[in-house]
């Protein structure tokens, strides 16, 4: 704008602000800081923040804003031009455990034991794709940061790590190649999932039985382990008080939440079949949002002879946030009672709980992501959170903005009808094909 | 940490900062560990930088400094955070206390907390002279 600003920050983000004004441009940004939390903070307690110190420099905090907006500049802050960053060598060489405690005190790794990306290990991944080893395959960032681009054999190096097999890779490709990564600046600790579908599930002899979700097949644990590897190191994630801010950490980030989907057993249309692919294709999908939950928390679950599983997962959808979707994972069981019900579409099911999920106006007003995220949109006009600022406390509105917020897909072994549920919401679906 | 140690951790060091672009060795083919036990004996193995491609940064010279506040508009934004708008009030009360001469406006930036916000930028731009601006949480 041409307009000096001051950038006020709480403590608690201080390398985060630097940094990024950094990779902005902006490496001398004069970024002011308060006390962390500003938040839930009574008048008083702000007022002694304002008229208080910067906790990082010591100084007063208003002559520091002034200051930002006064003092003159120097010869630094008025360079322009270009800089470029560097990662280091293309190789290391050492021993094999002095190697591993390198890329574990570098951040390569997710602080488990990896497989070293030899060139050797590293060339029999290369043979699982047709793709040149220099070809870009995309670009990823971690949050609202310039992105980092990568090619196939960097993506290669990542999927040694986790313990991919060569014939994992296009998967790995393929997620790398959406330019999602699996770590997520925020403070709320995001959790993310993949959906897989097509024939290669069988191929690669994906579980999706008994214990669909658990750490029970290489290809489910490697390909998700692989996920988090890659942003770490393709899209600079993971670097707490930089580029990842999640204040409690999602156990989830460990592999993420692979799915997938049971075919064979379901009444319905693959996902990736309804997002447009052919049931031959090899597809995976991808989701990000908070996490997974039982279904057997929900109201009405209990064992009976009319179990409604559309109205347990309508009780526990009622729970989530309306910012991220809702995705249900079903075990074949569950699956075959909703048909049992008249849910012969997954269409159907969505149509009903996006009709029946629903809150007042007040209540959808005091949740924290309609302040946070909502709100602002409402100012812009986005639809339908500028109607819904406008109607009465009363009013009666959906949980979540669209029927396309809510997904299906169904996994599991049937030794029990219970469902999960995500608050996941769908990113994208990449073919896998493509990157064989 | 300090400043220029964490420029320092992102490769970004204060002599590329003073405009020298060339930082370390993209073209550097490979390098020994420095960190880890003795290695006496043992093999060798080399393995690959796992590291993906920074973008360049291009500098933005920062925008020229006003003499004083005095009789200028300073606009305070909230990014939408909970309690920017109750910090950026008490900014307003400290302004009327100790820099009278000053015009403070409140906005809420629209959008989502990391888009722009063209049009409060154009009223910025066409009435303010200033800006403050609070960014979480």
């Amino acid at each position: 704008m041409g307009i000096p600003s001051a950038p006020l920050v709480t403590k608690a983000f201080k390398d985060l602000a630097i940094l990024n004004a950094a990779k902005r441009g902006m490496p001398h940004e004069r970024i002011c800081f308060t006390p962390h939390p500003v938040w839930g903070k009574t008048p008083e307690e702000v007022r002694a923040y304002v008229e208080g110190p910067d906790p990082v420099s010591g100084k007063p905090l208003m002559k520091e804003i002034v200051d930002a907006l006064t003092v003159p500049l120097s010869d630094e802050d008025k360079k322009g031009g270009v800089v470029t960053v560097s990662t280091g060598p293309a190789t290391f060489t050492d021993t094999a455990d002095n190697l591993q405690e390198f890329y574990l005190n570098n951040g390569y790794t997710d602080f488990l034991p990896i497989i070293l990306p030899t060139e050797e290990k590293v060339d029999a991944m290369l043979k699982g794709t047709s793709h040149k080893p220099d070809e870009t395959v995309g670009k990823m960032a971690a949050g609202a940061y310039p992105p980092w681009s990568y090619n196939v054999r960097q993506v290669a190096a990542s999927a040694v790590m986790a313990g991919c097999r060569p014939e994992y890779f296009p998967i790995v490709l393929a997620i790398a190649s959406s330019g999602m990564a699996s770590l997520f600046s925020s403070t709320n600790s995001f959790a993310f999932a993949m959906v897989i579908n097509g024939p290669i599930r069988d191929k690669l002899e994906f579980n999706y039985g008994i214990g669909a979700l658990g750490p029970f097949a290489q290809p489910n644990a490697t390909i998700g382990r692989a996920w988090t590897i890659l942003s770490k190191n393709l899209g600079n994630g993971g670097i707490p008080g930089d580029t990842y801010l999640g204040s409690l950490g999602n156990n989830l980030n460990y592999n993420n939440v692979v799915i997938a989907e049971h075919e064979d057993a379901s009444p319905w249309a693959p996902f990736h079949v309804q997002r447009g692919f052919k049931k031959e294709d090899n597809v995976v999908s991808l989701f990000r949002g908070l996490g997974v939950v039982p279904g057997q928390v929900a109201r009405g679950s209990s064992a009976n002879e009319n179990v409604q599983f559309d109205y347990q997962m309508s009780d526990l959808f009622s729970t989530f946030t309306g910012f991220f979707g809702a995705l249900i994972i079903a075990d074949p069981l569950v699956a075959a009672r909703l048909k049992e019900q008249g849910y012969d579409t997954k269409e159907k099911l969505i149509d009903w709980l996006y009709k029946n999920t629903t809150q007042t106006v007040k209540d959808y007003k005091s949740r924290n992501y309609a302040y946070l995220f909502d709100y602002p949109r409402a100012l812009r006009g986005d639809e339908p959170w500028a109607s819904w600022y406008k109607m009465p406390d009363d009013a009666v509105i959906p949980h979540f903005p669209r029927a396309s917020d809510f997904n299906i897909v169904v996994a599991g072994g049937q030794t029990n009808a219970y469902p999960q549920a995500g608050n996941l919401s769908y990113g994208v679906s990449v073919s896998i094909d493509k990157w064989t | 940490m300090k400043r220029r140690n964490l420029l320092a951790l992102m490769g970004m060091s204060p002599v590329a900062l003073a405009g020298v672009p060339a930082l370390a060795s993209q073209d550097k083919k490979t390098e020994k560990t420095k960190k880890g036990a003795p290695s006496a004996g043992e093999p060798k193995l080399t393995v690959l930088n796992p590291r993906g491609l920074p973008p360049p940064i291009t500098l933005v010279p920062m925008a020229p400094r006003l003499s004083t506040l005095d009789g200028k508009t300073v606009y305070l934004v909230s990014d939408g955070f909970p309690g920017a708008d109750a910090f950026l009030n008490q900014v307003s009360i400290w302004f009327k206390k100790n820099m009278p001469n000053v015009t403070t406006v409140y906005r809420l930036k629209a959008g989502g907390f990391a888009d722009d916000d063209p049009k409060l930028n154009a009223e910025i731009k066409e009435k303010g002279q200033a800006v403050i601006m609070a960014i979480g949480h």
